[in-house]
């Protein structure tokens, strides 16, 4: 009775064995797996973050494209266009097919533009006040005239996906648009109106969103190009480093820690690719609250921060380093940026000569240095201000805030701390798109404008270069801009962002690992169609 | 009768206890700092636009206003849009409680099936070696956080044993069954993919056995504590005396009333995991709703947390209910006591 009992579970212990061990056959076909932290939006009147906009420009073609490397805005799907005053006339392709096998026409681009503006979400602020009038005088020509000259248009455009109208009408739902009820948002959280290189086969916002090659595409999508990508979402950096390791993910998130990406990148075929020119770091001064109402104050501030020592943090290995020196508010190679445009010094005694010109004394107020939870590199910094403004003779207290927290007290000029750090990254090519968001008057009261800069000559270079077509103009008043907030030291210019990322052999990412391919626009160096997998 | 009885005296307070909640959970969610529409639409958007979502979400209205439309709401089903992943939060719930409903199965399992036995063994084998063995895997369990299990089952388990997967309910690329249930393991074995089904198992393994290790440990300390005082009692000793086998002194005369306790803590245990599996979520990027649940409040999705929490506090409560009426069950005496 007892044997054939041993034998019956030792054979179902084998079959259990043998089960758990096999593995689920792989297709044949080439799969990217690639992570990123925050959850991917694909409506594109919607999108915004990283990981919204890596899908965006993979699913979603718009009417113009920045060149690879530069500043120029090359024609996409609008094969060209002129510009007459306010009127920005486009002329379309008339090749180009939606995942649906509908042709891209005019209708499409003016209905884009409607429900953008309707649903107010996404990057809408881009255009709100800006277009006045959209015509289309027959199916390939499009008209927009603008409520005023606006010279970031043209690069505000990256950001406007043009959606199908047809399969939009066909799939509303009930909703607060009158006849056009929830103007497709139901229909676009889960499916996909574009014309882009990839199609969407299955979207969970949580988890993981799978793009499948568009045999269609109006530029054709190449053999080598991954058939199939995986994005995957917020998975913790322990887990992606083991994930990378045993070769289950071929391209990590630029936000895990420093240690994780030099450990991964030792890994044999694994190496670090860099965006740089696309987003910079700074410790926001508050220029409302004192003592930093007084240049003097913030510009000993500035002297307090030591540049080098923080710098040498953001080094990941030998060669590479998430930080690089920054000079002034914008990253080097947007419109505008200058290499001669002052860099910040860390020199105490330059602080304390500051500091006696300043109409404060350093004992009369309480300086707040804020951290965002979540950021232990914010941390490690403030701790550094604290201890250098201490020996200029300043009572300070760390705070950490969690971001809605923070969101909160960005609100109003009395609430925000003096010191906050904050990274920003361009949404567009534009220059416009940082400064404005930034330092305009009319933007204050949010977390990336914690600087309160309310100065009428920074509005009117902001608005002059909102105005001024000629871009060489337009970059002599960036620069006189860019040296006016290092003078007035509205900001400390910590550092330019340098993303990161640990890519494994089996692909090649030109954006990431080619001198002069990065785009200037968040998300954009995610082009699937321009990666080769072996 | 008794025992219909009580049951719906259980079924009304719960009732009652998630009107409460739900009450609660809307006011606080408002209480967190920051403007939501501010945070949804991001810095780059106009005051105007920022107004305009606030009068979407009726966010300007009086706090009473939104609740009284929120349960017309809610009793439609509507749990209204999430501001962090746009999609409305009953289909955000739907597609992730499944997963976290099985990992915390799973995980309950592991807790009852090992816990239980580990304490009526060390009862059983009280001051013994065997005792002591069993006590130390237990305070193990107690005092390990369970992001150190994680860490130290994946280096061991997927690192260096390679034996099981460390991310997701299933490898990519895997045949998927019929929703019948949303679990997996079970759906899976209904349709008959036995590929897919051990494929879902071997990637529970980790999160599950992370998920259990605490409340195997109180499961286990419990048992043995209850366990040790029945078999104190006078009529364990008759039972001895009466030459009854010890098996089955142990699990007819001394588990039964021993259980109670032990079972009111485990189902309080059960419930608790749903909250608490974020950490283990977020480690095996286990696609559930704890992380859903953390993501919300961190971007004070309204919407979001309000019905995160009303699924966790219903889960809670229908655990408890059904713990109740079990315990009721094996102890006539609580449910006369409770008319």
């Amino acid at each position: 009775m007892t044997k054939p009992h041993g034998l019956l579970v030792a054979a179902a212990s084998a079959l259990l064995l043998s089960a758990f061990t096999m593995t689920v056959p792989l297709s044949a076909q080439t799969v990217l797996r690639l992570d990123e932290h925050a959850i991917g939006e694909i409506d594109p009147a919607k999108a915004t973050d990283y990981a919204d906009s890596m899908i965006f420009y993979n699913i979603y073609d718009t009417l113009v494209i920045p060149a690879a490397g530069g500043t120029d805005i090359l024609p996409h799907l609008a094969e060209s266009w002129t510009i007459d005053g306010q009127t920005y006339t486009f002329t379309l392709r008339d090749d180009v097919k939606f995942h649906s096998g509908n042709v891209m026409d005019s209708d499409d681009v003016a209905f884009s533009i409607e429900r953008k503006m309707a649903l107010g979400q996404g990057f809408s602020s881009l255009f709100a006040g800006v277009i006045d009038s959209v015509e289309t005088p027959d199916a390939r020509t499009v008209s927009i005239t603008l409520t005023e000259p606006f010279a970031p248009f043209l690069g505000s455009l990256v950001r406007l996906a043009i959606v199908d109208k047809d399969a939009v009408l066909e799939n509303l739902a009930e909703g607060d648009y009158g006849d056009l009820g929830d103007y497709g948002q139901a229909y676009l959280t889960s499916n996909t109106a574009g014309t882009g290189a990839y199609t969407i086969s299955s979207h969970n916002p949580q988890e993981l969103t799978v793009m499948e090659k568009n045999p269609d595409y109006f530029l054709g999508v190449p053999a080598e190009a991954p058939d199939t990508a995986e994005l995957q979402y917020a998975i913790e950096p322990a887990t992606l480093r083991a994930l990378i390791t045993r070769g289950e993910l071929d391209i990590g998130d630029q936000w895990m820690a420093p240690e994780i990406k030099a450990a991964v990148s030792a890994e044999e075929g694994v190496s670090l690719g860099q965006v740089a020119g696309i987003s910079s770091f700074y410790l926001k001064l508050n220029n409302q609250r004192p003592p930093l109402d007084d240049v003097h104050c913030r510009r000993a501030f500035a002297h307090a921060y030591d540049y080098d020592a923080i710098l040498e943090q953001t080094q990941v290995t030998d060669e590479i380093a998430f930080g690089r020196r920054a000079y002034g508010p914008l990253p080097l190679g947007v419109l505008g940026s200058d290499e001669n445009i002052p860099t910040g010094r860390f020199d105490l005694d330059a602080a304390r000569s500051e500091l006696e010109q300043c109409q404060y004394d350093p004992g009369d107020h309480e300086i707040q240095l804020n951290w965002v939870a979540g950021n232990p590199i914010q941390e490690r910094i403030q701790l550094m201000m604290q201890l250098n403004l201490g020996e200029l003779g300043f009572e300070t207290t760390i705070t950490t805030t969690p971001w809605a927290m923070f969101t909160e007290l960005a609100a109003t000029a009395e609430r925000t701390p003096h010191v906050s750090p904050v990274n920003f990254i361009l949404t567009t090519p534009d220059p416009d798109s940082m400064l404005y968001t930034m330092y305009h008057s009319n933007a204050v009261g949010t977390w990336a404008s914690v600087d309160w800069v309310m100065n009428d000559e920074v509005d009117s270079l902001i608005e002059a270069g909102r105005t001024e077509t000629d871009p060489e103009t337009r970059a002599a008043i960036y620069r006189e801009l860019g040296n006016m907030l290092v003078e007035d030291q509205v900001s400390i210019f910590a550092y330019e962002l340098v993303g990161v990322f640990p890519i494994r052999d089996v692909v090649h990412v030109p954006a990431l690992q080619e001198e002069g391919k990065t785009y200037s626009v968040q998300g954009m160096n995610f082009m699937l169609r321009e990666m080769t997998m072996n | 009768m008794n025992l219909w009885r009580y049951f719906l005296g259980r079924l009304l307070g719960s009732l009652l206890v998630l009107i409460g909640v739900s009450i609660l959970v809307f006011g606080i969610a408002r209480l967190i700092p920051g403007d939501p529409a501010r945070i949804a639409l991001g810095p780059m958007a106009s005051a105007e636009q920022v107004e305009l979502m606030r009068e979407r979400l009726r966010l300007n209205e009086p706090v009473v206003v939104q609740y009284g439309e929120f349960v017309k709401d809610l009793l439609r089903g509507d749990l209204g849009i999430s501001l962090y992943t746009k999609r409305p939060v009953t289909s955000d719930i739907l597609s992730t409680l499944p997963a976290t409903f099985e990992l915390v199965l799973a995980s309950a399992l592991i807790m009852t099936l090992i816990g239980v036995p580990l304490g009526i063994v060390a009862a059983r084998y009280r001051h013994s070696g065997v005792d002591r063995a069993a006590n130390l895997a237990a305070l193990l369990g107690v005092v390990t956080p369970s992001f150190v299990w994680e860490i130290f089952l994946m280096l061991v388990f997927a690192f260096a044993l390679d034996i099981f997967p460390i991310a997701g309910r299933v490898s990519r690329g895997a045949e998927l069954p019929p929703m019948v249930t949303g679990l997996l393991i079970v759906d899976s074995a209904i349709a008959g993919m036995w590929s897919t089904f051990f494929d879902a198992v071997r990637h529970i393994v980790l999160p599950a056995i992370a998920l259990a290790m605490g409340g195997l440990g109180t499961a286990a300390r419990l048992t043995r504590a209850n366990m040790s005082e029945v078999y104190d009692r006078q009529y364990i000793q008759l039972a001895r005396a009466f030459s009854y086998t010890e098996r089955e002194i142990s699990f007819k005369y001394a588990l039964r009333p021993a259980m109670v306790p032990t079972l009111t803590i485990l189902g309080l245990d059960f419930a608790i995991m749903l909250g608490n599996a974020f950490l283990v979520e977020m480690v095996f990027a286990w696609p559930g709703m704890a992380r859903y649940g953390v993501e919300v409040i961190i971007r004070k999705d309204l919407n979001g947390i309000v019905g995160t929490v009303l699924v966790i506090s219903a889960f809670f409560l229908i655990i408890n209910m059904i713990i109740d009426i079990v315990v009721a069950y094996m102890n006539p005496r609580i449910r006369y006591q409770d008319q």
